[in-house]
């Protein structure tokens, strides 16, 4: 899975010694007896222990099914992605092996009071984030007016000129999101990331569903969980409403090929769309239309959803040593003769210091208040954030704007007064360069790990659909650290996902 | 069709028949050993190491283990079973989206049962079973994908791809059976005995269908015409030979008919060579020269389809 670490790192709770947070037992019977609540918002138990209502049927149904059932459950459960080929591929002393995405056999609960809110927040939030991308490559009114500095956009690597002044229709540059929540220690969801780009992930959303649905058919049924089954329709129907006016849309599905980690979600996409899945070189532009290469000769595409990198996309206006890409389809998409979903230069708006600003560009082009919070962020180019964060440094993680993967990064906490002085002094030189934000405990899942039930911190994608309307399906990928203590849920450091059910009352 | 789906379902199809032909061949041949003298044994090994084109490896058709090793298991060797397999499911985790999620899977736990397998964990007792195994699974598989894929171009392509395979196989086995100098060998092995015959009709499945016809009266000459000319056996040349001819018509219904012509005109020569060849002719004459024949003409066919429909200049049709 391409997922991003965990923007907040924290794995400080798992160093220190047990007992240590104010640990709470809930209860000694089994299968709980190992379950620990920590200073996080845990999804079933409230902090006195007792169990959350909209829990309390699977809180039932676990602890009367004993330990071996259990078991014997996760395993169907990853048998049956392992048949699916839901993998990826290990290669040691010549011979491949395949290993499952770790897939955990309960499933979070979301109510759904919780889930109005969240749904209105992200309709809101992709609103200004689409609103704000027809600006900067269009007219530019919220530099003119000053609302966030030049610099930002015009400096951001992931700004293409080449969009300037392009039509999008609808003015939908992102018609795919995912962005990741979070829960703070008082149960309220905020964003923690917005991914405007490629994101992946939703083919496990749906596949847990089916995998947990079948081991617990009976706490689903009388759960009243909302379906999400609807989603490739829904993602057909977004992709098709980009051409508004045209009655047959041929639609393709762009994949860097079989060798890409999200494959099998491109090719399940596909397949459950009945749209074609191409790989570059099945595609020909001429005369800037984009054709696919079939046994009966040459056939228009109108749309393309694509997987690849804006890098990628084409080797003739980016990056020239792709392979993945198509020459002369950004031509194409300029004459009007194709449409790529998501539009190239998304990317300019999902950045760390554009983060920082989304709850302004909310105010800004919608004149609503955000009713979903960003994790609280100080942008160290502004001088009273600036000299907050240097007086509070061990108490904050403070992250370069331009890099990712815990590069040019300061854990606060975690860092001796060394090391966090000479940070103040990088700071100082470059404050332009930093965020910082407060540290924060994700919250806490039931999982089934090694044969016990224990807390494990989670964190939510949902899935966002933009093109004529905006649809959200009920859920999303709740993704779980499933190491002890871990805050990193990605599953390239023992991450997993599971099922998540948004309850319809 | 993508032209790039078409070859991947053509390839996965062949290399399926492959595994399925490769499975065979070791079982019966494991089986029929119990039986067979130590001389009679290594001639049959010879046999089965020259039906399956891996003379190159170097077997020594003495030892059993180490052959059946090389042919079943060998990870690196390219036309063993489980590369086999391998390729097979690589070409259609290419397509997943164009198979039913009930052909994907069935291939792929049969990839994933005889992935780990090593000769030494089945040697010890009845190694023939696990081959067996192997080859319901993949009949199960020719049955679950004639019931669940929609008969359309895709499945033409996995027909083609099948019986192409199929044609040149049984070609090679007959070649092998009564060529008069079996080709690759440096020792060509002794011209087969009485009881090898039956082992040949069981190497493509045609011991009942060709006691149903013809008695159990073993006839070499009967059973080169069975297995050359018979219409209605699916492992005969003729058979495999028409399924070509049939599936030639139904892929690519959009192309222009020129680039169609080339195809269909050379898979009807070589329908016509099968439909008018007499039995009698061959034997003792220019058999080799005819398999050969068919063998090559069956590249032919293939060649003519990539340059038609899948590997063909997008300048050659704007």
């Amino acid at each position: 899975m391409q997922h991003e670490a965990l923007a907040i790192v924290d794995e400080g709770a798992a160093d220190l010694p047990r007992g240590a947070l104010s640990e709470i037992r809930v209860g000694c019977d089994a299968p709980y007896e190992n379950y620990r609540l920590g200073a996080a918002y845990d999804e079933m138990f409230a902090r006195d222990g007792s169990v959350r209502p909209h829990c309390a049927a699977l809180h039932a149904r676990l602890a009367s099914l004993p330990t071996e059932e259990l078991i014997r459950r996760q395993q169907n459960c990853e048998q049956s992605f392992l048949h699916q080929g839901i993998t990826f591929t290990v290669y040691n002393d010549s011979r491949a092996t395949e290993r499952i995405i770790p897939t955990d056999l309960l499933p979070r609960i979301v109510t759904a009071q919780e889930w109005v809110r969240v749904e209105a927040g992200l309709k809101q939030r992709i609103r200004a984030l689409n609103l704000f991308l027809q600006d900067i490559y269009g007219e530019g009114r919220v530099l003119k007016d000053g609302v966030l500095p030049r610099a930002m956009i015009y400096g951001s690597k992931h700004y293409r000129r080449e969009m300037r002044g392009l039509h999008v229709p609808h003015g939908a540059y992102v018609n795919v999101c995912g962005t990741d929540l979070v829960r703070r220690e008082d149960g309220a969801f905020v964003v923690l990331e917005d991914n405007l780009r490629v994101p992946s992930g939703v083919s496990y959303m749906l596949a847990n569903r089916e995998v947990v649905r079948r081991a617990f058919p009976g706490v689903f049924r009388a759960a009243g969980v909302q379906s999400i089954e609807h989603y490739p329709q829904a993602l057909l129907a977004t992709l098709k409403s980009l051409l508004p006016f045209q009655e047959e849309v041929s639609i393709a599905l762009l994949t860097p090929g079989v060798f890409n980690s999200a494959y099998f979600e491109h090719a399940f996409l596909a397949r459950q769309m009945g749209v074609e899945l191409v790989e570059g070189r099945d595609l020909v532009v001429n005369d800037n239309i984009v054709y696919t290469r079939t046994t009966s000769g040459l056939k228009r595409i109108d749309v393309v959803y694509r997987r690849v990198d804006d890098d990628f996309v084409d080797p003739l206006t980016f990056r020239e040593d792709s392979t993945l890409g198509v020459p002369g389809i950004f031509n194409a998409y300029r004459a009007g003769n194709v449409v790529i979903a998501n539009a190239l230069g998304t990317g300019v708006a999902d950045d760390k210091a554009i983060y920082a600003y989304v709850p302004r560009l909310i105010r800004y082009y919608l004149a609503e208040e955000p009713l979903i919070e960003n994790v609280e962020t100080f942008l160290c180019r502004e001088p009273e954030s600036l000299s907050y964060v240097l007086a509070n440094l061990d108490k904050l993680v403070v992250k370069a704007v331009g890099e990712s993967g815990g590069y040019g990064m300061l854990v606060g906490p975690h860092a001796s007064k060394a090391e966090r002085e000479a940070f103040a002094e990088k700071l100082k030189a470059d404050p332009e360069n930093y965020i910082a934000q407060p540290t924060i405990q994700l919250s806490t899942a039931p999982a089934f790990v090694e044969g016990a039930i224990e807390a494990r911190h989670v964190d939510l994608r949902p899935f966002i659909l933009h093109g004529e309307t905006t649809t959200i399906v009920p859920g999303g990928l709740t993704r779980v650290a499933l190491r002890r203590g871990s805050l990193v849920v990605n599953s390239s450091q023992g991450g997993g996902s599971k099922d998540t059910w948004v309850l319809s009352a | 069709m993508l032209s790039r789906v078409a070859d991947s379902l053509y390839w996965m199809s062949r290399y399926i028949e492959r595994a399925e032909h490769t499975s065979r061949l070791i079982a019966v041949k494991l089986e029929a050993m119990v039986e067979q003298s130590r001389e009679d044994s290594e001639a049959s090994w010879s046999r089965v190491i020259a039906g399956l084109s891996a003379e190159k490896h170097a077997l020594d058709p003495g030892d059993s283990f180490a052959t059946t090793q090389t042919l079943a298991f060998d990870h690196v060797n390219p036309s063993s079973l489980v590369t086999s397999l391998r390729l097979a499911r690589d070409n259609a985790r290419q397509v997943r989206e164009q198979l039913s999620t009930e052909v994907w899977e069935h291939l792929n736990r049969l990839y994933l049962r005889l992935q780990p397998v090593t000769i030494d964990a089945i040697w010890v007792h009845q190694p023939a079973r696990l081959f067996r195994e192997a080859l319901q699974d993949l009949q199960t598989l020719e049955g679950v994908t004639h019931s669940t894929l929609r008969h359309g171009e895709g499945w033409y392509f996995l027909e083609l791809g099948r019986y192409i395979e199929r044609a040149q196989l049984i070609s090679r086995l007959l070649d092998i059976h009564f060529g008069v100098v079996a080709p690759g060998f440096a020792l060509p092995p002794p011209p087969p005995k009485y009881l090898d015959w039956p082992v040949l009709l069981k190497f493509c499945t045609a011991f009942e269908p060709y006691c149903k016809e013809h008695t159990a009266a073993i006839k070499p000459e009967r059973i080169a015409e069975f297995l050359l000319f018979d219409a209605e056996f699916p492992h005969s040349v003729k058979f495999a030979v028409d399924r070509v001819r049939e599936a030639l018509v139904h892929v690519a219904p959009g192309a222009p008919p020129a680039r169609r012509a080339a195809c269909e005109r050379l898979a009807g020569r070589l329908k016509a060579a099968v439909d008018f060849g007499r039995i009698d002719e061959l034997i003792g004459g220019s058999i080799d020269a005819f398999l050969v024949e068919i063998t090559r003409q069956c590249e032919q066919i293939h060649e003519a389809v990539y340059r038609a429909y899948i590997a063909y200049g997008a300048e050659t049709v704007l």
